[in-house]
């Protein structure tokens, strides 16, 4: 007697049921795995990081054994971000316990992520005297003012970032509305040179190094700086969950007491720091030369310590143009977990 | 005869120099600092290839690929082959495949970060999804075309469901299932590079997305060529893999995109 083939309906039935083994199966492997990381990350404090300028938390990835208490009384995982805001949504989601801030995306992440964090330490800001982000035109450019810049196309790092809260209010002072009066378009600091040598835009904001380079090829001239309207401010801080530093206090006074003194190593020995910061950036010690920690550059306190009236005149100006409701620094301090920590 | 064999064996090197040979001029013509010649790009090769913390930094991308693209062909052509012989199957898993298929696999990156956290296993993932959908459509089509006469001559022998699965769908389902892992392996590498953009702790990312944020574009760019000879590499030995697989199918003429 032949046999039967089986019927589809059954045998659908059956390969279903193998289907959903198979699911099961690759959803206990991701559970496991995710456990694991979990337990490993209770024991270190994970910290976000980005690059250029934060030549403390350089150090203590390069230079570990400076640190006595890194890699012995606690551990950091790094990971490496593109930009301040991913962090901002990894430290709301609970994937980091510290990272690099901008002012602006801690705020986004307080009001639109229900983040609450507090602000331990400070990177960069912008010192009297000192680099302070520029917007560039080219020598021979009809723009001579800012109100000159009406129905030009005007490039910026990052559309909604952090410099655009005082580019606007700068624009707004001398007439010109950021909004309708100007093509406002998203050029990132690295070929930000390019584009204005090219004529793809009429004025670009230069950062370092970029702007060292530029300076030194010529051609080009500074129209205006963030100081103008702004002085001291700060580009980038370092935050930590509020829940993880309550939970960790201990651990966390480690890490900022280790973000102190990188700060402090690294402004006291140059030469070391171009060489860490260029094994960090992969970039070649002459391009740093021209410009890290010389008076070309951005501010670092000694303590890194944040300045939270500046960061409050920040979040101000965010609320006065738009970008942000108004917010109390006051809610970013601990009251004992601050740099400097000796 | 012998001089048209050449030439055919060539015309893969041919069309890489040639490509080389435009880059380079369009270069020279434009001018621009973010767009190094060809030969600027291929001296900063040695540097990169010749530092060892660039090395491990490839490997560990590689190590997060291998195992993305083995756990997706492993959970993949068993799902295909079941949609491809089952209509239940089918019914059940195309919308949400289809839901999935035209989302670019980087951008779920945030999200997928909020659930696994920022290490290797969120990057996995998202190499996972990038090939899993190519091997499970092609596995899919591969067992749908297989004879429906076939199936039933092995039931008549007494051979169970899962033993036809095994011995007669898979078999003549898999030059379409190797076709499906050569573009899935390309996937792989695409989306290791895209999986380390936003965050990464070791990767070629690293060296790649730290170069373009320092405007340091000849390494951008011979990383590029490291990537796309790394593209090259594995499929020149996925497809010899392949041709001793499926040698009994024989094709006439195969698109020779590889080396191999």
């Amino acid at each position: 007697m032949a046999m039967r083939p089986v019927g589809a309906g059954q045998r659908g039935v059956r390969m279903m049921r193998m289907v959903c083994r198979l699911i099961l199966a690759a959803g206990v492997m991701v559970c496991v795995l995710g456990s694991v990381g979990r337990s490993q990350a209770q024991q270190t404090i994970r910290v976000g990081w980005t690059i250029p300028a934060e030549e403390s938390k350089y150090w203590m990835m390069r230079r570990p054994t400076e640190f006595p208490d890194l890699g012995k009384a606690y551990n950091v995982e790094w990971t490496q971000f593109q930009g301040t805001a991913p962090m901002t949504q990894a430290l709301a989601a609970g994937a980091l316990d510290c990272a690099t801030q901008a002012p602006l995306s801690l705020a986004n992440g307080v009001v639109g992520g229900n983040l609450r964090a507090y602000i331990v330490a400070q990177h960069v800001f912008e010192k009297p005297g000192g680099f302070s982000v520029y917007w560039a035109v080219m020598n021979d450019s009809p723009i001579k003012t800012v109100a000159d810049l009406k129905g030009k196309t005007v490039g910026i790092s990052v559309i909604g970032g952090g410099t655009q809260g005082p580019f606007n209010m700068l624009l707004k002072q001398n007439g010109v509305d950021p909004t309708k009066d100007i093509k406002l378009v998203e050029v990132g600091f690295a070929v930000s040179e390019d584009a204005l040598r090219q004529g793809r835009v009429d004025a670009v904001n230069m950062n370092q190094p970029f702007a060292a380079r530029a300076e030194a090829k010529g051609g080009t001239r500074k129209l205006f700086s963030l100081s103008q309207v702004m002085p001291n401010i700060v580009h980038i801080l370092e935050a930590c969950r509020a829940d993880f530093v309550d939970k960790n206090p201990d651990l966390v006074k480690a890490y900022v007491r280790d973000i102190t003194s990188g700060m402090k190593k690294a402004l006291a020995n140059r030469e070391e720091t171009l060489k860490v910061v260029s094994e960090v950036l992969k970039a070649p010690i002459p391009v740093l030369d021209t410009y890290l920690l010389k008076d070309n550059d951005f501010g670092r306190d000694p303590g890194a310590a944040p300045n939270f009236p500046a960061i409050q005149k920040m979040l101000d100006i965010y609320a006065e143009t738009g970008m942000l409701p108004k917010l109390d620094v006051a809610q970013f301090k601990h009251p004992t977990i601050v740099a400097p920590l000796q | 005869m012998m001089t048209r064999a050449l030439l055919a064996r060539a015309t893969p090197v041919l069309a890489c120099l040639g490509l080389l040979a435009v880059w380079q001029a369009a270069s020279l013509v434009l001018n621009n600092d973010s767009f190094p010649t060809a030969i600027e790009a291929i001296r900063a090769i040695p540097s990169i290839l010749g530092d060892k913390e660039a090395l491990i930094n490839i490997l560990a991308s590689l190590r997060r690929m291998a195992i993305g693209f083995g756990v997706a062909v492993a959970m993949s052509i068993p799902l295909g082959l079941m949609m491809g012989r089952s209509r239940t199957v089918a019914s059940f898993f195309n919308p949400l495949l289809m839901v999935i298929y035209p989302v670019p696999k980087a951008a779920l990156m945030p999200i997928i970060m909020l659930w696994l956290g920022v290490g290797d296993i969120a990057k996995m993932l998202v190499i996972f999804l990038g090939v899993s959908l190519p091997v499970i459509y092609h596995s899919f089509a591969g067992a749908k075309a297989v004879e429906e006469k076939m199936l039933w001559s092995g039931a008549a022998m007494g051979l169970s469901s899962a033993q036809r699965m095994t011995r007669i769908v898979l078999p003549a389902a898999l030059p379409e299932i190797l076709t499906g892992c050569r573009t899935g392996l390309v996937l792989a590498l695409i989306t290791m590079i895209t999986s380390e953009m936003i965050a990464r702790q070791s990767g070629a990312g690293n060296i790649l997305f730290n170069a373009l944020d320092m405007g340091q574009y000849d390494t951008v760019f011979a990383m590029i060529i490291i990537v796309g000879a790394m593209g090259i590499g594995l499929d020149a030995l996925f497809e010899r893999m392949r041709a001793r697989l499926v040698k009994w199918s024989e094709p006439q003429f195969d698109i020779p995109v590889s080396f191999s």
